[in-house]
């Protein structure tokens, strides 16, 4: 809500400086958001008198003027006709501005010299009359600024009004506000209606079919008017609260609108077929032209003004391009209703049209107010356009509107919610600052009725507020809580997440956050199956465009996505991981499952400092990083095993993360057929697991102490040659299998493919440790436990020794 | 014979002095001490020396002995120890080479404003929960009395899947949750992502928010100016300067925005502030009781507060980024930096 303090002036006495009213209003929850400086687009034009007016010697159509500006006499060369000796009239000096950006400069017009230039109302844009030299009042001052001395010159408040205040949709509104904040009282704009043509029965009558909608409809009928452009002081006024001047009749409605808050809207009455008003439900897909000449699809329930034919309006959102006032406009019929605020609310948002009458509407206005508001616009009709106001008004009031009426009021209660007494005396001083009418039911209780334009005053919560918004909340005493906990169980997962973090930065990897949307033709460029439930997507109704129109249902799409704008950046060696939602769709009407997982990507080399290495990441560079999880996570039952079931990673360089015989994730190769379709050309390894089942099983993990052995170990090492695809677990798990006491550890010391061994297998060096807890090992009793294994190993795998 | 032990002496000396390396002195070494050395051989002529003088030319000879001793074995000394000293410099490494780190990665910034605030809030009782980010309009409106066709939905543009579930456009659905569940007294604070629709320099359409709510009997609004300067003294700083000024929320009432002194101009008026002075960091108030009565606890009884705040705009103002998009684009040069 714009507020011109020129315009608020006219309702309350403001002593204060714009800054010092702007922070009261924000500190009394009428949040300022700005103060703005308006102005005439002007500069060095002063108010002037005329002394002679004389021909021009060689030019006919030109005068030469003298002209005072209380010190001074300047010669001006003038082609307007209407000025005379003794006018006065605003002169641009030579150095002054005018609108467009045009400087005044000293000239020779048919060879005289003229030091400046006389201007109409339209150069100075004050007003639209371009005929002739504007002419100002006589009492202004000589030589004084013209923005000054016209008041053109304004501070407007950019106010935010909260959801709750509709009735500071308005100037009065705002002024009461300030009344009740300063201690001053209220000019009420004076409304002396004179009717002068006939009844107003005698020419229209309003019918309401659809009460519910319309509960109360008032009109009145203006005849004789003559449109025109409206008056400086309203277009001014207009212009502050960021409206354009129309002409005098729209000018009036929307004015009287911004001065009371009640919309009022003007039909041109010739167009009211049968000269009538019924106000009706819309049915469902009806078609209506509106004023800004769209075509538009009503919703079913949408209140329509209709004349004795058809709709002339949409209730309390726009009028009908078949009823607008026109420059020939003679009778007009003023309209001021109520609608239900739900149903404006509804038909607005449903028609997409936020217009200035619905929002006032859909947010509850003054149902008191509604006649002050027909009569105020009416009489301005009489004083602004010379119409005549029909005997009496309409008044269709079915429906009574409901409005809160007394409010119990305890002062204990004030106390128990703010913590703070406040004394019974300033409670009261406040509420009927506010315009609030106090009634004692006994000791410290109270019965108030708001102001009827309070339409948010419903409780005594409500009235509370108020009390400790007008009293002040910085004087409110700042005191801490009892305490009393109930502390809840911690979400263990959330603990995990944290850990994950430390140890993934620690590994090098960075924390990324991607949006929860995703592209529909994600699990396309993933290859998913048609089966995968990652393809059950949530899609919303709504979205911001089609990119972001469905809930992603894996977060290595959008690693990849990442990934790549990051090479566009020209960044190739990255680390990243994300922890985050996924969201699966369920059933229609239910809510879909969200998970929460976490996922890593991998490209480029090792280390981003050419010095040390060169060396890339691969697949083993990521396992090595969940490895590090995991042990951290002391989980040793984890196992990797190959998987060709995800479509979107390399056949042979994939595998399922197991936990206890459930599948907690993935990880592996991008597929190069996937690194095709999104455009990227570098070898990429991801992995994605499921965090909450992670949690779940690291709460039932315990661990237990094994004693440290004092004595030495013997090291013994073997190569075994076996086929390329047999896995290197296979070949610990069968060398544990023996269960050998003395059998400490074995480990993978060597992996070789190549030159000395045949072709189509591989060469595996196993180190083995061998110790007791209780003494020694002598040689021998080393070599007699590894030669049975390494023979037994050789035995069930068909593997050759290699020397 | 003794004058012959004082030259010596002087002879000894005074070759020690000239001499430049470990070897030189080992010669001079050799040369008067060693076993045909110049001493030992005229200890060997002792004979020489009358009966009564040899007990002090013995131990004169012996005392120089000594003292020459230590005085070539510290040249020595010094010469291997200068020795050693150089075989190590010639190992120098350039110690301004980087180091062989994993190149540490790091955790997103509006993580890091979360943890922080959470720590705080830890630190004064309260315990994280959690609820779906997909909700049912209930949850996210209805229960926070929000009702359908009320205009305080404008203050929320939302993201709709049907006609009933929302992405939540806040975390305070997960209020409602919890205290259908549990009794007071209450200390709760849900962090999560929260989605509206909005798209500009200063919004972005999925963002993260802190809520918190305190539930008790006689908790009023001075607790609540109590809590809520405790948190904004401990984030920025104990001499911050802050104001509660009256606004609204459809679930509280009263309710109060809380503003701290602008941090960029100290309350001059800025570009950041919008000349203001001062920038809106929370949302908070009493909590309604029509919210108290949606979960069945008697407003009568109960009093609470609610607050909430949004992380970007945190993160935004202490580390003095203007473009919330940042956050999620993921550029690894931003993300590096915190």
């Amino acid at each position: 809500m714009l507020v011109g303090l020129t315009w608020l002036k006219d309702y309350v006495d403001v002593q204060l400086t714009a800054k010092d009213l702007a922070d009261k209003l924000t500190m009394a929850g009428l949040e300022v958001d700005e103060i703005k400086k308006v102005g005439p687009s002007f500069s060095g034009v002063v108010v002037a008198k005329i002394i002679s007016v004389g021909p021009h010697p060689s030019a006919d159509r030109l005068s030469l003027c003298d002209v005072h500006d209380g010190k001074d006499l300047y010669r001006i060369v003038c082609g307007a006709k209407n000025i005379a000796p003794g006018n006065i009239v605003p002169l641009a000096k030579v150095g002054a501005v005018i609108p467009g950006g045009y400087t005044i400069k000293s000239s020779v017009l048919r060879g005289e010299k003229s030091d400046g230039m006389l201007c109409s109302e339209a150069e100075l844009e004050i007003g639209i009359d371009a005929t002739g030299i504007m002419q100002l009042s006589p009492d202004l001052v000589l030589g004084q600024p013209l923005e000054e001395a016209l008041n053109l010159k304004d501070t407007v408040l950019d106010v935010n009004v909260t959801p709750n205040r509709p009735d500071c949709l308005s100037m009065i509104g705002i002024a009461r506000e300030v009344a009740a904040l300063t201690g001053r009282k209220i000019k009420w704009p004076a409304v002396r209606i004179h009717e002068k043509a006939p009844d107003i029965h005698s020419v229209t009558s309003v019918t309401i079919i659809d009460s519910d909608l319309c509960p109360r409809y008032t009109a009145r009928v203006i005849k004789n008017i003559a449109i025109a452009p409206s008056p400086r002081w309203m277009r001014l006024r207009l212009e502050s609260a960021g409206l354009r001047s129309i002409n005098n009749i729209v000018d009036i409605t929307n004015f009287v609108m911004l001065e009371t808050g009640q919309p009022l809207h003007a039909f041109d009455f010739r167009f009211l077929e049968e000269g009538r008003i019924v106000v009706r439900r819309s049915l469902e897909n009806e078609e209506f032209i509106s004023l800004d000449g769209k075509i538009r699809t009503l919703p079913a329930d949408t209140v329509l003004i209709c004349d004795g034919i058809k709709p002339v309006a949409i209730g309390g959102i726009m009028g009908g391009l078949n009823s607008e006032v026109k420059e020939d406009t003679q009778t007009v019929l003023l309209e001021s209703a109520y609608f239900r605020p739900t149903s404006i609310r509804s038909s607005s948002r449903k028609l997409g049209m936020s217009t200035d009458a619905a929002f006032r509407f859909e947010r509850g206005i003054d149902p008191d107010g509604v006649v002050r508001a027909l009569d105020r616009a009416a009489q301005l009709m009489v004083d602004l356009s010379g119409g005549s106001i029909c005997k009496n008004y309409i008044d269709e009031y079915p429906r009574k509107i409901s409005s809160a009426g007394d409010i119990p009021l305890r002062l204990d209660r004030i106390r128990k919610i703010i913590g703070t007494k406040i004394a019974a005396r300033d409670v009261l001083k406040i509420l009927r600052r506010l315009d609030m009418t106090v009634k004692p039911e006994g000791k410290g209780r109270y019965l108030v009725t708001p102001p009827t334009c309070r339409v948010d005053l419903e409780r005594e919560i409500d009235l509370i507020e108020e009390i400790v918004r007008l009293y002040g909340y910085d004087r409110v005493p700042v005191t801490l809580p009892d305490v009393s906990v109930n502390e809840l169980d911690v979400i263990a997962r959330l603990d995990m997440e944290e850990r994950l973090r430390q140890l993934l930065t620690g590994s090098g990897f960075t924390e990324i956050v991607n949006y929860s949307f995703g592209t529909p033709s994600a699990a396309d460029m993933l290859s998913l199956p048609a089966t995968d439930e990652r393809r059950n997507t949530v899609r919303i109704k709504n979205p911001l465009g089609e990119e972001l129109s469905t809930m992603r249902t894996n977060l290595i799409y959008g690693l990849l996505d990442t990934a790549k704008r990051n090479f566009n950046n020209g960044a190739f060696d990255l680390k990243l991981f994300e922890i985050g939602r996924i969201f699966l769709h369920r059933r229609e009407g239910e809510l879909p499952e969200e998970k929460t997982m976490i996922a890593g990507l991998i490209t480029g080399k090792i280390r981003d400092d050419f010095w040390n290495s060169e060396q890339t990441v691969d697949f083993y560079t990521l396992k090595g990083a969940l490895e590090n999880i995991f042990c951290d996570f002391k989980i040793q039952n984890c196992r990797y095993a190959a998987t060709t079931d995800e479509s979107f990673l390399h056949p042979g360089k994939a595998c399922h993360i197991v936990l206890y015989e459930t599948v907690i994730g993935a990880v592996g190769e991008i597929h190069p057929d996937v690194l095709e379709k999104l455009d990227i050309r570098n070898t990429i390894y991801v992995f994605e697991m499921n965090i909450d089942i992670l949690s779940r099983v690291c709460e039932q993990n315990s661990l237990s102490f094994n004693e440290v052995s004092k004595f030495p170990a013997v090291i013994r090492d073997a190569a075994f040659v076996i086929p390329d695809p047999m896995e290197a677990e296979q070949m610990i798990d069968i060398v544990l299998s023996q269960m050998e006491e003395l059998l400490e550890n074995v480990s993978i010391f060597d992996v070789y493919k190549g030159k000395g061994i045949p072709e189509g297998t591989k060469s595996l060096g196993l180190r083995f440790s061998y110790r007791a807890n209780d003494r020694t090992l002598t040689d021998a009793e080393a070599s007699a436990v590894h030669d049975r294994i390494v023979q037994k190993t050789v035995n069930v795998t068909g593997a050759k020794l290699r020397s | 014979m003794m004058k012959e032990l004082q030259q010596l002496e002087s002879d000894a000396l005074s070759e020690l002095s000239t001499a430049t390396s470990e070897e030189q002195v080992l010669t001079v070494k050799t040369k008067y001490l060693g076993r045909k050395g110049l001493l030992t051989g005229l200890l060997r002529n002792i004979s020489r020396v009358p009966d009564e003088e040899k007990p002090l030319f013995g131990k004169r000879c012996n005392e120089l002995k000594n003292s020459l001793n230590a005085r070539l074995d510290q040249a020595i000394e010094q010469y291997t120890s200068r020795n050693k000293e150089q075989a190590l410099f010639k190992e120098k490494i350039d110690v301004t080479l980087p180091g062989r780190s994993v190149n540490c990665g790091r955790v997103h910034p509006v993580v890091q404003i979360r943890r922080e605030i959470c720590s705080v809030f830890s630190s004064f009782g309260f315990s994280i929960v959690e609820g779906p980010e997909i909700e049912l309009d209930y949850y996210n409106f209805e229960a926070l009395n929000i009702p359908k066709d009320h205009p305080a939905r404008d203050m929320q543009d939302t993201f709709y899947i049907d006609e009933n579930i929302v992405l939540r456009t806040h975390t305070s659905p997960v209020q409602i949750r919890v205290m259908e569940k549990i009794k007071p007294p209450l200390r709760i604070l849900s962090p999560g992502k929260v989605y509206r629709r909005d798209s500009d320099v200063s919004h972005t359409p999925m963002f993260h928010q802190i809520e918190g709510l305190l539930v008790d009997k006689n908790v009023t609004f001075g607790d609540l100016k109590g809590i809520l300067s405790a948190f904004l003294k401990k984030i920025f700083g104990s001499s911050t300067m802050l104001r509660f000024r009256p606004s609204f929320f459809p679930f509280t009432e009263p309710s109060a925005e809380v503003d701290i002194r602008c941090v960029m101009c100290g309350g001059k008026g800025c570009r950041v502030c919008g000349q203001s002075g001062w920038l809106e960091i929370l949302g908070s108030g009493m909590v309604d009781p029509a919210v108290f009565r949606n979960v069945d606890y008697d407003p009568d009884e109960y009093s609470g507060f609610a607050f909430g705040l949004g992380l970007e705009r945190i993160a935004m103002l202490k580390y003095g980024i203007s473009d919330i998009r940042l956050f999620f684009e993921n550029d690894i040069r931003f993300l590096k930096q915190f």
